[in-house]
């Protein structure tokens, strides 16, 4: 018998029997949604969270430091980050940017107009932040201007006049559980101010409660609000970027006792970004040959996968779970149908359709209820995803970039389950319609 | 053509056995219009249904074109009849969700005939039975005396040896019988193929060439009520078939 006319036989009684085909293949589409939902969660949640990661702990980036090596002088040396070692990390295969990293210390700072607030100073390549993923809102970086700084946006953020600080922290003192109060700290934390071409000066105190002032510097750039964060967990990353030229600078003016000379020719620690993220283990085995330490966020990914292998694996499972029940279903309508077409194969039997034959009809219906289930599914599937979408973005006012997608590999899955499922549950039904007597199923009474 | 011989069939109920048919032994020559003959409850139906490899004898051979069918696998059987016979019943048995054309080409779907070639047929049979027009109507769109026609078409698609018509008039009015027996006759003569009819209905007998009687479920008598048209005298025939 050709495929042609079993396909057609059995999609002729698909179309007949509307209330099984309906039956059959909501039980199989909803498997099918359930995979597919099972799949799409896991992978867009494990994105999500990769992308986070990747926000804070940067998976793609490798932190080289000095190698002190057993302690003794001679290892300190040759563990030692020099410009030689720097010029070799850049040539690396796969290394995307190489800088230099020198956090320098938590400092306060206040703009002309007496605004203050405090960041972290590091010292770095200005002219590599943007190799690094950073991205300019304002200005551009310019490494031979010694007097330039770089603001993160969480910099320009919370910025206030200390006579004002103290009247609202007073405020506060007195009535701690007034909602209006806590309303005003809150914007002021978040409240960002126009620093651009603005004039900034540092200040620190030393370990005798000596305040030191530095002179004026100026901020030629800066960076873009993070996306995906809400504003005060973006006015916690208070960073403040020099060039190394600069950090020395201050380093004169706001702790000049400190040992400056031999940080000139070092580094402490040198921030590598490499072009992939399946490339980092490669390079850092080349970099350790290079007599130094380094330090990579691989871990943590790691054992992000193996937690959402066993989440996806779970989900999977409850879509298994769901499309058995349906099979059941399929397995009792199909039976069901079998019974009520008894005459109709004993009439196929008596004009010469054999065993195989029937058997090969009910199993092809069976697959084509299992097809229709799972298109069924798929379209269920880029619904729910779709409400659940819109209710993310509702819950977030529309400012978020959490989505939940459907990966391209879920749709066969999906897909190959329903098909596979109705296929399994239709042999029964299609070896008991093979049985059928002939002379019984066309016997009148 | 077709040979009986020696054939007995009982059916069990329990542990009690009813006989039903005894001893039967006759033959049909290739070409032959044949008639089973009988009231209810003597044995035809199940005749019919014996030769037609619907069940097994308890005892007795049948040969169809020589090939003793009591002796086959229900696949090998099923390979035989879609080759060998036809069938035409009293109540048309055509499949409600195909089209006129598409239940004649059925048989041939089972051989994995092309399409084409199938249409091809269908509508030639269409032709010999009178209604061309209704190739692409459903059975529910047609009178119970066309739907036999359909029937009739179906059952010689295959161009079977032998076509066995259960009733085949048993549904249908006087004037429809009339028509649908002229059709049996006519493609009888033009396509030389073998009918057995299966009826109660004398008038539906006397059309054909070979009557034979079943009573009881023992053969009563065989005769040829058209004398012109076999090739020996009816009561030479009987005492042959009867002996």
């Amino acid at each position: 018998m050709r495929i042609s006319d079993l396909t057609r036989l059995s999609w002729d009684q698909v179309r007949r029997r509307k209330v099984v085909t309906m039956l059959c293949a909501a039980g199989l589409s909803i498997g099918c949604a359930a995979i597919i939902l099972a799949m799409s969660i896991g992978e867009s949640t494990q994105k999500i969270v990769e992308s986070e990661l990747n926000e804070f702990l940067k998976m793609d980036e490798i932190t080289v430091m000095a190698d002190n090596g057993g302690g003794s002088d001679e290892a300190k040396k040759r563990g030692l980050i020099t410009e030689q070692k720097l010029e070799i990390m850049r040539n690396l295969k796969h290394v995307k940017a190489v800088a230099p990293y020198q956090p320098f210390e938590y400092t306060q700072y206040a703009t002309v107009d007496n605004k203050q607030g405090s960041a972290n100073i590091i010292a770095t390549d200005l002219n590599s932040l943007v190799s690094f993923g950073s991205t300019f809102m304002q200005g551009q970086a310019d490494d031979g201007d010694v007097t330039g700084v770089v603001l993160s946006y969480g910099a320009t953020m919370g910025l206030i006049d200390p006579d004002d600080r103290q009247k609202l922290y007073d405020a506060m003192d007195r009535n701690p559980y007034d909602p209006s109060v806590q309303e005003q700290y809150r914007n002021m934390m978040v409240v960002p101010t126009s620093m651009f071409n603005q004039q900034i000066q540092f200040t620190s105190t030393d370990e005798n409660g000596k305040q030191r002032t530095s002179s004026a510097y100026r901020v030629i750039g800066v960076l873009k609000k993070p996306k995906g964060q809400s504003d005060m967990n973006i006015s916690f990353d208070r960073t403040i970027y020099v060039s190394m030229e600069t950090a020395e600078l201050l380093k004169s003016e706001l702790k000049p006792s400190s040992d400056a000379a031999e940080s000139t020719v070092t580094f402490n620690s040198v921030k590598i970004k490499v072009d992939a993220e399946e490339n980092v283990k490669q390079v850092e085995e080349k970099l350790k040959k290079l007599t130094v330490s380094t330090q990579t966020n691989l871990l943590q990914r790691e054992q992000l996968e193996e937690q959402f292998a066993v989440f996806k694996a779970i989900a999977i499972g409850a879509g298994v779970f769901i499309l058995i029940i349906a099979s059941i279903s399929i397995i009792v309508a199909m039976t069901m149908s079998t019974y009520q077409r008894r005459r109709q194969i004993g009439i196929m039997k008596v004009l010469g359709a054999n065993l195989s034959q029937i058997r090969n009809m009910f199993i092809i219906e069976a697959a084509l209820l299992g097809l229709l289930g799972g298109l069924l599914g798929i379209l269920f599937s880029y619904w729910i995803v779709w409400s659940i979408n819109a209710l993310i973005l509702s819950l977030n006012n529309g400012q978020t970039d959490i989505s939940i997608f459907i990966p391209y590999s879920a749709i066969p899955v999906g897909m190959t389950f329903a098909i596979m499922t109705g296929i399994l549950s239709g042999i029964y039904p299609a070896v008991s319609a093979s049985r059928t007597d002939a002379l019984t199923a066309i016997k009148r009474d | 053509m077709l040979r009986v011989e020696g054939l007995s069939h009982a059916f069990k109920n329990g542990t009690e056995s009813t006989l039903v048919l005894q001893e039967i032994n006759f033959h049909v020559r290739k070409g032959e219009m044949f008639a089973l003959l009988g009231s209810s409850g003597s044995g035809k139906s199940t005749l019919l249904n014996l030769m037609a490899g619907l069940m097994k004898p308890t005892e007795g051979h049948i040969y169809i074109a020589d090939h003793d069918i009591v002796k086959m696998s229900e696949n090998k059987l099923a390979e035989f009849r879609r080759t060998h016979i036809g069938f035409i019943f009293q109540a048309y048995e055509l499949l409600p969700n195909l089209t006129v054309r598409e239940n004649i080409e059925l048989p041939l779907v089972f051989q994995s005939i092309k399409p084409s070639l199938r249409k091809q047929k269908a509508l030639k049979l269409l032709e010999q039975v009178g209604i061309p027009e209704k190739a692409e109507l459903f059975p529910s769109q047609l009178s119970g005396g066309q739907q036999q026609r359909v029937s009739i078409a179906r059952s010689l698609i295959t161009e079977p040896s032998v076509i066995f018509a259960d009733e085949p008039t048993g549904n249908l009015d006087t004037k429809t019988e009339e028509e649908i027996l002229e059709i049996l006759k006519r493609l009888n003569q033009t396509m030389n193929t073998t009918f057995i009819i299966v009826t109660h209905e004398h008038e539906v007998a006397q059309q054909t060439q070979h009557i034979l009687t079943l009573r009881d479920g023992k053969l009563e008598s065989s005769f040829r009520p058209n004398r012109e048209k076999s090739d020996a005298p009816a009561e030479t025939h009987a005492e042959e078939v009867l002996a």
